[in-house]
């Protein structure tokens, strides 16, 4: 009997031994959407394509690479933040979380992701090794609150074989793009005329960013300093009409797909029912890889711009950035390590995170040929300066975005006029601002 | 005799304490707790000051707040009555013990069964405009298309035909129960009567199951009023806030704008709503059938 005991022991002991040497344990949330099915295995990050595919294997090579870390990924729907909200306010926060630029004031004010400075610091990581750009979204308080990851902007995806049959290509095979309202309605007549298809493909429906990226986008264009106090948003003005006039425009016209939401307008612009999509970096790498197939409405025939500069103020597009923050929360010494194991890899492999058509935040990665050599990148390399965020003391602007998307949405589409919705989501705003 | 059943009077309550447990911690101190969130200023991540009435009074001059609730108003209005009549239309038509009626009766309350996120998904392949199936309808018969999910007033209709066609199964099988109760010698005097399907209908069967018609009212119109996840995944409540919900209002502003006490004051004023539509279930239920002459 004692020797059957000690040898069950001796089993048990044998069976759970390496449970004394158990992994490190990283709760990993983030949106970008969710591809196990083609990526779920994949660790060569290099054959990776989009958000999805390229976080996915990124995250697969740090696990491979680090044998005693496992990282448990919870993929949200974007942007995720509800989800986090509630997390938070049960004390069931995960250990890194994807966050835009935009959304960190909110987390900041509160007290509820730490500053990573220690984190980079143990881990060998400049904060200068950034770009300014990147740096400034995640720093406050002269604290960095995340590890900037890229920055983003909305652009003008091309369709060239659509664009050569509207006659709106130049000698050199580049699209003949507009540098005014003007000329934007008149060519977007020609390429209807010519095609019979829609000029622009917009998301119009059951969205509201980038109804709200655009107002930002033509406004910064008309030097508007629509938010001069960060706890007040001022619309009643000369330029937000005229911008909101320009996008009302648009639509009467006849010139953009109506009623399509993101997923549509994305497969839409991929179907060639348009000539130019009004949608974010992270598609370039999708879009460039439909190009190089035949058979596709984009095949030989896609490139990719900023917005262009509509207005005569200046030369601005609207941009945020990706970033992965701490939950301030009870952690173990390894775990931090672990976390900044993982944080040094990420921004060491942001070249490949940079395939998606996202800008680099890292400033070595603009000086590599690799990245030089991805196409389209030197047409969107003005962005590095053109781009720009809202103040960084505005709080609550995704709050923000879903009321500007709503009431411009209103506007554009009809249902009010553009003088009342403006008034509308300035009294709107100010009174979520008012009562943070 | 009687000092026994005194003494045994306050322990006879042990028989209830598990389920008014489970009623206190998940109903009655939530609900209280809601009450005093509505009368502070708070998020979610900390404790508020006391500000009164002040998140009612920010509430019912919210226009968005009132255009929310006509949405649901309008809302319980169209889509009730829709579930009452389609429910008792199948149910009399599968009131029958045939293999076929088996199979349509498991059919209809299938939906039931799905996640709103399978239903919604569903029904975004009907209504997207461009490869959408009612897209392609109308321009095979040449008619120009509709944007059922981007339009006013046909944004809140699209939610509500998923919305009947995901809730239907369960007045259907509470109105086959109520038939299926009906004693079948007043089905056989009305034949001997030789009466009229439709006077048999409005003078035999609908008289019988008048307390489950407004039974089944009542618990949809309670349902109803809780619409959110079909309006949320299928327009974002849009376009310009035409099918957001009362439910979703609370939603934004409570995890999106951060505003838990505001939000908390129109949970409250939703469940006033909702406690008049259970008071007037009560009293149906609990009222004494007339007696027969």
């Amino acid at each position: 009997m004692r020797r059957l005991l000690f040898s069950s022991v001796a089993i048990a002991a044998l069976a759970f031994g390496p449970a004394a040497h158990a992994n490190t344990m990283i709760e990993l949330q983030r949106f970008f959407g969710a591809c196990d099915a083609d990526y779920g295995k994949v660790t060569d990050v290099s054959a990776a394509v989009g958000e999805c595919g390229i976080i996915t294997a990124l995250i697969n090579k740090f696990e491979a690479d680090n044998p005693g870390i496992d990282v448990n990924v919870t993929t949200v729907e974007w942007p995720g933040y509800d989800q986090l909200n509630a997390q938070l306010a049960s004390g069931a926060a995960p250990d890194v979380v994807s966050m835009h630029y935009s959304a960190i004031s909110d987390y900041q004010t509160r007290g509820l992701i730490e500053p990573i400075d220690p984190v980079l610091a143990a881990q060998g990581i400049l904060p200068d090794s950034f770009t300014d750009a990147a740096r400034n979204g995640v720093t406050k308080e002269e604290q960095m609150f995340g590890l900037p990851f890229d920055n983003w902007t909305m652009l003008f995806h091309v369709n060239l074989n659509l664009m050569k049959q509207a006659g709106l290509v130049n000698a050199d095979g580049t699209p003949i793009l507009p540098t005014s309202v003007e000329e934007l309605v008149t060519q977007g007549k020609q390429f209807k005329e010519k095609t019979g298809k829609p000029y622009l493909v917009q998301i119009l429906a059951n969205e509201t960013a980038t109804y709200a990226r655009i107002l930002y986008t033509l406004l910064q264009q008309q030097n508007a300093d629509f938010f001069a106090d960060p706890l007040k948003i001022t619309l009643n003005t000369p330029e937000a009409k005229t911008a909101v006039e320009t996008m009302k425009r648009i639509k009467d016209e006849g010139l953009t797909t109506v009623g399509l939401d993101y997923p549509a307008a994305v497969s839409a612009f991929a179907n060639g029912d348009g000539g130019i999509a009004v949608n974010g970096t992270w598609l370039i790498g999708d879009y460039v890889a439909q190009s190089e197939k035949s058979g596709t409405a984009l095949s030989g025939g896609y490139t990719v711009y900023p917005v262009p500069q509509l207005f005569p103020g200046r030369d601005s597009t609207y941009s945020d950035g990706h970033s992965w923050v701490m939950p301030r929360k009870d952690r173990s010494p390894e775990q931090v390590e672990a976390i900044g194991k993982l944080f040094k890899f990420l921004a060491e492999n942001d070249f490949q995170w940079a395939r998606t058509g996202h800008l680099p935040a890292v400033k070595a990665v603009f000086d590599m040929e690799q990245f030089k050599s991805l196409p389209h990148r030197s047409n969107i390399a003005e962005i590095a300066q053109t781009g720009q965020s809202l103040p960084a003391a505005v709080q609550r602007q995704f709050a923000i975005q879903d009321i500007i998307g709503e009431e411009v949405g209103a506007a554009v589409n009809g249902d009010k006029s553009v003088e009342e919705a403006l008034g509308s989501a300035e009294s709107r705003i100010n009174d979520l601002l008012a009562n943070l | 005799m009687a000092e026994s059943y005194r003494r045994s009077h306050w322990k006879n309550g042990l028989f209830v304490l598990p389920y008014l447990s489970v009623f206190v911690v998940l109903l009655v101190f939530p609900l209280a707790w809601g009450v005093w969130l509505s009368l502070h200023k708070v998020d979610l991540f900390g404790p508020g000051r006391f500000v009164g009435l002040n998140n009612y009074v920010r509430v019912l001059a919210d226009p968005v707040f009132l255009q929310a609730l006509r949405n649901s108003v309008v809302f319980v209005a169209f889509s009730v009555p829709t579930l009452v009549v389609l429910g008792l239309f199948l149910a009399l038509a599968l009131n029958r013990t045939t293999r076929a009626t088996s199979f349509f009766r498991g059919l209809f309350f299938s939906s039931s069964v799905l996640s709103v996120t399978i239903v919604t998904l569903i029904w975004r392949f009907v209504f997207i405009p461009g490869d959408g199936l009612m897209a392609v309808l109308f321009e095979q018969v040449g008619l120009p298309p509709i944007g059922f999910l981007s339009t006013s007033g046909w944004s809140l209709f699209s939610v509500g035909v998923a919305t009947v066609w995901w809730c239907l199964g369960l007045p259907m099988m509470l109105f086959l129960a109520a038939l299926q109760q009906i004693p079948s010698d007043l089905y056989e005097a009305a034949a001997l009567d030789n009466a009229s399907p439709l006077r048999v209908l409005t003078r035999i069967t609908l008289p019988s199951i008048a307390r489950t018609i407004m039974l089944v009212a009542i618990i949809q119109i309670v349902m109803q009023f809780q619409l959110f996840g079909q309006a949320q995944l299928m327009t974002n409540g849009g376009p310009n806030g035409t099918s957001r919900p009362l439910v979703m209002y609370i939603y934004e502003v409570g995890f999106v704008r951060w505003d838990v006490g505001k939000a908390a004051a129109a949970s409250e004023i939703l469940f006033l709503i909702i406690l008049c539509a259970a008071m007037a279930q009560y009293v149906i239920a609990t009222r004494k059938p007339e007696a027969s002459e």
